[in-house]
């Protein structure tokens, strides 16, 4: 390329120069939206969904303590919270959680120990289609590398209470702390909002059918 | 054209830089010769030995070891709370301590060709100079409950740092993605058989 500019001719001399300066300068700017978009979370829940599993018929649901295994002992009942708002803002019939409870006290076992034929009897006894189910396996502030962050991450599970298969199922969790924040200090969202964005983004990979707006 | 060459020659010294500091993370997997796993058509998922300090690793890791295997749609999964019946029906006190015999009692009343078992031996933050980072180890195992015997393993390990996160402040996993990543990761290799 050099051999193309006249040395001699400044007016030549000074738009190369320039040519440079624009390319070496555009050069920069990919370099750093690269850098940018490396720090970026991007969020795509994997969500499973029995084939030909008639989810239609799913009417009403019971929402089942959700597991806590986190040092916050009360993170799945915050969570379960959550959850059957979740589910009633989208006109899901959720049945009181305190029916659930009193039935699992009569049941007397342990949430991760719950057999298909429990499920079943649980069924019948409150007149539910599904039993949501589910896990926390992080509710905490976290420390990153550089600041800290609000750490939610949840497994939920719908099974249909006649066979006992799991319907659907889905996992989300909540990312790091955000380029804005690691690197300018901007303030981080709470662990009570990040629960809730969680929460909601897992539960909207339920079909569109079971949003019965009745 | 000089100043050219010397963006491109930082750009190719940034380039060396972060592949010496990057560590790629290896799955380590292996199927044994001359089986069809393709009669596999229902699992269960039995409760992985937890060879770690936190005392909730191992059942985050088999919770999502049951979602990303419905994930694959190649197989079904028995429920969590069936399998611990059976367990229990089989009298078996200690997963790690099972016989090839209990294996084939756990499948015939579960109804499953194979069943998963295996360990988390890492689930938690390590330190690194004057980094910590999350850290996750497992290993995952398929036994055929007619024979006993082992058809498939996967180990992985992971760290959630990189280069660009330690010097430049890059975004790093989280445990729970880290965790998630790991148990997806060692799924996935089934799809290689």
């Amino acid at each position: 390329m050099s051999i193309l500019y006249n040395k001699k001719d400044p007016g030549m001399l000074k738009n190369y120069r320039e040519k440079q300066r624009f390319l070496s300068f555009r050069f920069v700017i990919l370099i750093a939206l690269l850098f940018v978009s490396g720090g970026c979370a991007s969020n795509n829940i994997k969500h499973y969904l029995r084939p030909n599993a008639d989810v239609n018929a799913v009417r009403r649901i019971a929402v089942l303590p959700i597991e806590s295994l986190t040092q916050d002992q009360y993170a799945g009942e915050k969570v379960r919270r959550v959850v059957i708002t979740e589910l009633l803002s989208r006109g899901v019939d959720v049945i009181e959680p305190g029916e659930v409870t009193n039935f699992l006290r009569t049941l007397n076992k342990p949430l991760w120990s719950l057999s298909r034929e429990d499920i079943k009897k649980l069924g019948e006894t409150l007149n539910v289609d599904a039993v949501m189910m589910g896990s926390v396996e992080a509710y905490a502030i976290s420390s990153g590398l550089t600041v800290s962050y609000p750490e939610v991450s949840v497994n939920f599970r719908l099974v249909e209470t006649s066979t006992g298969a799991i319907l659907w199922s889905a996992v989300n969790t909540s990312g790091g702390a955000s380029f804005w924040t690691r690197h300018f200090g901007t303030e981080n969202i709470s662990l009570s909002e990040t629960a809730r964005r969680v929460v909601k983004e897992a539960v909207d990979t339920l079909p569109v059918s079971y949003k019965t707006n009745s | 054209m000089k100043l050219l060459k010397i963006n491109v020659v930082i750009a190719v010294f940034f380039g060396l830089l972060m592949n010496m500091g990057c560590r790629t993370p290896e799955t380590t997997y292996h199927f044994a010769e001359g089986v069809d796993l393709s009669f596999i058509k229902k699992v269960a998922v039995l409760p992985l030995d937890n060879l770690t300090n936190d005392k909730f690793a191992s059942d985050a890791v088999r919770q999502l070891v049951v979602s990303e295997l419905l994930l694959t749609n190649i197989v079904d999964v028995a429920l969590p709370g069936d399998t611990v019946a059976a367990l229990d029906k089989a009298g078996v006190r200690s997963v790690s301590a099972i016989s090839a015999e209990k294996i084939k009692e756990v499948g015939n009343s579960l109804k499953v060709q194979a069943v998963i078992l295996g360990s988390v031996e890492k689930y938690g933050e390590m330190r690194s100079g004057s980094f910590t980072a999350p850290e996750v180890a497992i290993t995952l195992m398929m036994a055929d409950t007619a024979s006993g015997s082992i058809l498939w393993s996967v180990t992985k390990t992971a760290v959630g740092d990189s280069f660009m996160a330690r010097h430049f402040g890059a975004r790093s996993d989280t445990l729970s993605e880290l965790t998630l990543k790991v148990v997806r990761d060692c799924i996935r290799t089934l799809g290689q058989y």
